[in-house]
């Protein structure tokens, strides 16, 4: 094969094996195999490096993915809530020509669709008149009455829209569905474009690909003129939580805008403002990039049920304090049933056609179109007319002849529910695949921000492709995948980035008061837990190879100690955590073949149903530690899930286990180590590292209390072996070895475990660190004078400074360790104290709202 | 006749209340059979922030929030009242129930228009065979509006029991149908939901009954039920007492069903377990 040969004949190398399906549209090669001008870039490169070529490429493309956590969560897949972002490595190429015809006919129908809003909650002459069906908008539970008459910079209802777009066989474009509230997927085109352009760099330059930037720049400036009147407005982006299937995309998109990512618990309306609460105080709000379904934004005035909103937000809007994109009520467009009269609304709005059709639509409400439904519902696919309805899409083609009576009568009865659309045929793209290249179904997603009177259309998309050529439907919930979409132009686009460049230069700023209060209380905890299973890691790893010593003095003590630990923690199966009315402390018993055995170690660390087993504390900080996903660089999130996977494994078979336990808790505490490292290590040391660390020193200093506790018993003085194992369990053996060698004795111990402020294992320790913590907390509470929590640490501080480990191991008359006893209960309760103020006074907000009614 | 309603109605906490923030539709509103004289609302503790406006409905609501912690929350309306004592129209004099379904559908002129809203299906009130099927023996055909729905509401009256502790507000309307209980709020929401399954338009009402004249409801605040016949305007029926409002009955608010309307309805952080009471008087004026 010649140079020229290429050129002028271009042809997709044999060896992708590649042959477009017939009866659809290609979108690369045309029915006789020619590969359409576009195109030809890309086919010369895949023919240039054929498929091993492409392969390596793609690995560093897969990496990319990786690094960057691009997740798409799946709902109901209890196992994994999210699932690495899939992306194709062949990009969708649009010409440009064909690409102006699709922007103009995308900024006509967003235009057309705001404008529609803008009738519907004001004047409704589009209903009055007839032109649009009164019962699709005023029975719709998105029409939403208290947002009607709301004062909306520049009448926009629509700030960012989406249409998903798809071609029939003939060529043409058809929208299949419009996105009018909070559309998704801006966010993964971007980041389907940093992978593409990272992985084809050579072809991206040569074919003048059109950047994505600008478009981001224009959606930034459309948001800022939201609040015309602030110099430097504050904008954030409202996200329903981690658990939203595009939480990723809303966690990108806030950093790469360089917006405040915020859930409803962390807003708050105050005199008909919103404020953002966080650690400094309240923060005034102006824009509100809404990413969460307007009837969930205010449980006062919309859905009262919601617990994702911000009561009083409505009353905010109406009085023109605070921007909400998109507004408020734009969701009730986002059915299938207006289609059906966009023709002709927007004759009579725009006065002129629709540039691009719709999929042909009929609402069963109107009595004509019922009547053809009825004649052709075989070739429909049959929706409902508005979201409440809930029943999926059914398809005319697939139902038997008492389906299809059945479903006559249901719509005879309830007629303006249902909505009937033709089948849609979708074009096929090259996807590759295991070295080859097959064809798959496309939908294309388009997406346009409002600038001025107009709207600006992103020059891509995120293209998705079905799970088969079978299956018309995109879904990445279903197994579907995306491209990268390029759209050419005829010269090379300046480079432009936003992660470059910024509006205006920025004051230096070190302060970092504006944590969100749910952060910190989310970092707070994250740390109880780290700190919770690593001392449980250390213990379950003590027992472990004690378990096959003979049942000398010594290591039965130990196991009697690591038992009562686990047990005082909570571990164990079937143990009450309270220990008073245990009658196995006695000391005789400890003497005993303690009752802990391999069975019930090995459920402890790695039983799926045990609740308290260490793999189910692995799964309270993977909880926890995803709240806070993107406050989480990449590489400590990876350590995590590698720690989570591990713990996730089948257990070998029986002679082994035990070595593969041993094996687990050693990497499970390098693991940690890591985490911890890089979870502080690159955080700035603001409120978030130190609501970090006063987690793990609340939760170590308890632990080694209770180790105190549990491990020694009160009941007289504590023989080498316990002290031996507490020590070990506590991490302070070889600590205490430099000190004291080898001689143990119990008021050594105490005073290393209780009361010495150098061993960073030591209740003292953790007290002092809390205490310095503390003064540094922003006073949120400057009337209520010298705050509790700081005297509440200094007390403690003060106790453990005047106690002496002599006098605290003193045995009374009944023999016992009263004073120790003593002592320990009122360190725990104390600490206890400290943490429940710590929450009220800085994380009130977690106490979940409720709802008033009176008659 | 001038009425004095005095409202009050008290949230009693069992842990402290941080933030409250409150919607109340506790303004009556004139219309044609009454005349607001005076209206005064007062909330202890003293809210932050207080709006009053109008909502979708022409309804005056005020919108409030406490934000000092507390454990008692008072709110007193205190309204006085004009009500003209008009009869209502002769029943045989209405249209065909037919012909104001017909009416409302073609939609002409604003007042149809908006009484078209009506027929719709709301949160509340659900439409569907079985409700109409209970309306029809009232809705013989060519039957004029006002008397067929007078002999619903007759029928209403008489097929269920007054029974506070039946329902609560969220009970749905096929339910309350199926056991025949329930308070004035199901009753109203049962005959919308009978009217509209028919396609007539039909509001639910929010108000007051005059105390001490043997009324059912009047110990808290009331509701009933409003069609549309056009010429004659929103036509009142109240299913708990057997009437057509007249002298006895003081219009609050009017809506698709109740939660258009809630007299008081809040969201409140903190407050551990809630009691609640209510206490409604209409007097004449002195």
């Amino acid at each position: 094969m010649s140079q020229s040969a290429t050129e002028s004949d271009p042809r997709l190398s044999t060896l992708w094996q590649y042959r477009p399906a017939r009866g659809f549209h290609d979108e690369m090669m045309t029915a006789a195999g020619e590969i359409r001008p576009q195109w030809r870039g890309l086919v010369d490169l895949l023919n240039q490096i054929g498929p091993e070529g492409l392969n390596l490429r793609w690995q560093e493309g897969r990496r990319l993915i990786h690094d960057n956590g691009v997740t798409y969560n799946v709902y109901g897949d209890p196992q994994s809530t999210d699932r690495p972002w899939p992306l194709d490595p062949v990009p969708m190429i649009m010409d440009r020509a064909e690409w102006a015809g699709i922007e103009t006919a995308i900024i006509q129908r967003a235009t057309l669709l705001n404008q529609m809003l803008a009738d519907f909650y004001g004047p409704q002459q589009l209903l009055r008149a007839g032109k649009f069906p009164p019962q699709l908008v005023l029975e719709h539970p998105g029409f939403l009455r208290a947002c009607c008459g709301a004062p909306l910079p520049g009448g926009i209802y629509i700030h960012s829209y989406s249409a998903d777009i798809a071609r029939a066989p003939d060529g043409h474009w058809w929208v299949l569905a419009d996105r009018t509230q909070a559309p998704s997927g801006a966010g993964y085109a971007l980041e389907n474009r940093l992978v593409s352009g990272r992985v084809l760099p050579d072809l991206f330059r040569s074919e003048n690909v059109r950047r994505l930037a600008p478009f981001f720049q224009s959606y930034r400036d459309m948001l800022r003129g939201l609040a015309p009147k602030r110099e430097n407005p504050r904008i954030v982006v409202l996200t329903p939580g981690p658990y939203n299937e595009t939480y990723f995309e809303h966690a990108f998109l806030a950093r790469y805008l360089g917006y405040t990512l915020i859930e409803g618990g962390d807003l708050t309306v105050r005199d008909n403002h919103v404020y953002m609460k966080t650690l400094g105080g309240l923060l005034p709000v102006d824009v509100i990039v809404r990413r969460q379904d307007d009837s969930y934004c205010d449980p006062l005035e919309l859905r009262s049920d919601s617990m994702l909103g911000v009561a009083g937000l409505v009353e905010a809007v109406q009085a023109g304090n605070v921007a909400v994109a998109n507004a408020l009520g734009s969701g009730l467009l986002e059915s299938a049933a207006p289609a059906a009269f966009l023709p002709i609304l927007s004759k009579h709005i725009l006065g002129e056609e629709l540039k691009m059709p719709n999929i042909a639509t009929w609402w069963c409400g109107e009595p004509a179109s019922r009547e053809w439904v009825a004649d052709h519902l075989t070739n429909l696919v049959i929706k409902p007319a508005s979201p409440n309805l809930d029943f999926e899409a059914i398809f005319g083609p697939k139902l038997s002849l008492r389906e299809r009576e059945g479903l006559l009568a249901r719509i005879k009865a309830d007629p303006g529910a249902f909505v009937a659309q033709e089948q849609v045929s979708l074009s096929t793209v090259p996807v590759a695949r295991e070295g080859l290249l097959h064809n798959r179904h496309l939908v294309l997603r388009v997406f346009a921000v409002a600038s001025g009177e107009t709207y600006v259309v992103m020059p891509g998309g995120l293209s998705r492709i079905t799970a088969s050529l079978d299956s018309l439907v995109v879904s990445m919930q279903y197994g579907g995948g995306s491209k990268d979409t390029w759209v050419l132009a005829d010269a090379a686009a300046p480079p432009f980035s936003l992660l470059r460049r910024t509006a205006g230069p920025l004051p230096v700023s070190r302060a970092t008061f504006d944590l969100p209060s749910r952060m910190a209380d989310n970092l707070y905890w994250l740390g109880r837990y780290l700190e919770r299973f690593e001392s449980s890691v250390r213990t379950v790893r003590a027992v472990l190879p004690r378990l096959y010593q003979d049942a000398d003095p010594v290591s039965s003590a130990a196991l009697s100690v690591c038992r009562q630990v686990l047990r005082g923690a909570g571990y164990l199966r079937g143990k009450p955590e309270k220990d008073k009315d245990e009658p196995e402390r006695s000391p005789e018993r400890s003497s005993d073949r303690p009752q802990i055995g391999e069975a019930e170690v090995l459920a402890l660390v790695a039983d799926r149903e045990e609740r308290r087993s260490l793999r189910s504390g692995v799964g309270q900080i993977r909880h926890v530690a995803w709240l806070l996903r993107d406050r989480i660089s990449a590489d400590a999130w990876r350590v995590l899930k590698h720690l989570d996977q591990q713990f996730t494994g089948t257990p070998p078979p029986e002679p082994l286990r035990v070595s593969w336990a041993q094996d687990l808790l050693d990497r499970a505490v390098i693991s940690l180590s890591a985490f911890s490292g890089l979870a502080t290590e690159n955080m700035t040391r603001g409120h978030g590292w130190r609501f970090l660390d006063m987690g793990r020193r609340m939760e170590r200093g308890l632990q080694t209390v209770r180790l105190i506790r549990d491990g020694l018993g009160f009941d007289g003085l504590p023989g080498d072996p316990e002290l031996a194992a507490v020590l070990e369990i506590a991490d302070s053996t070889l600590t205490y070895r430099s000190r004291y060698l080898n001689s143990i004795q119990a008021d050594l111990v105490v005073d290393l475990l209780l009361l010495d402020e150098g061993n960073p294992r030591s209740a003292a320790f953790q007290i002092s660190k809390l205490r310095k913590h503390v003064d540094r907390l922003p006073e949120s509470h400057p009337a209520s004078g010298h705050p509790k929590e700081a005297r509440l640490a200094l007390s403690m501080l003060t106790q453990i400074q005047l106690a002496e480990a002599s006098e605290l191991i003193r045995v009374d008359k009944e023999g016992r360790l009263a004073d120790l006893e003593q002592f320990t209960a009122s360190l725990t309760a104390e600490l206890a104290m400290l943490s429940e103020i710590l929450s009220r006074v800085y994380f009130t907000h977690a106490v979940k709202s409720r709802q008033l009614t009176g008659q | 006749m001038i009425l004095t309603a005095t409202h009050t109605t008290t949230y009693l906490y069992g842990s402290p209340v941080s933030i409250c923030h409150t919607q109340v539709h506790l303004a009556p509103r004139t219309g044609p059979h009454q005349r607001v004289v005076s209206h005064e609302l007062e909330v202890r503790p003293e809210p932050a922030s207080l709006l009053t406006r109008q909502d979708y409905f022409g309804n005056e609501f005020t919108y409030f929030c406490i934000h000092e912690p507390h454990r008692t929350l008072t709110v007193t309306a205190l309204s006085q009242v004009d009500l003209h004592t008009e009869e209502p129209p002769h029943e045989g004099l209405t249209p065909a129930w037919e012909k104001v379904r017909d009416d409302v559908h073609g939609a002409n002129g604003d007042e149809t228009f908006r009484a078209l809203e009506f027929t719709f299906r709301s949160p509340l009130v659900k439409v569907g065979p079985e409700l109409a099927a209970y309306a029809a023996p009232s809705f013989v055909a060519e039957r004029p509006i006002a008397e067929a729905t007078f002999d619903l509401c007759h029928r209403i009256f008489l097929d269920f029991r007054y029974d506070k502790r039946a329902t609560t507000i969220s009970t749905p309307v096929d339910e309350v149908l199926k056991s025949r209980r329930g308070v004035c709020q199901d009753f109203a929401h049962l005959m919308i939901a009978c009217l509209r399954s028919l396609g007539l338009p039909a509001r639910y009402v929010s108000g007051y009954l005059r105390s001490g004249k043997d009324s059912i409801g009047a110990e808290a605040s009331h509701a009933w039920c409003s069609v549309f016949c056009p010429g004659f305007g929103w036509l009142d029926f109240d299913p708990t007492n057997n009437v057509m409002p007249r002298q006895n009955h003081l219009t609050i608010a009017y809506g698709r069903d109740y939660l258009d309307v809630a007299p008081v309805n809040g969201v409140a952080i903190g407050g551990g377990e809630q009691m609640i009471t209510v206490s409604v008087e209409v007097l004449p004026a002195a």
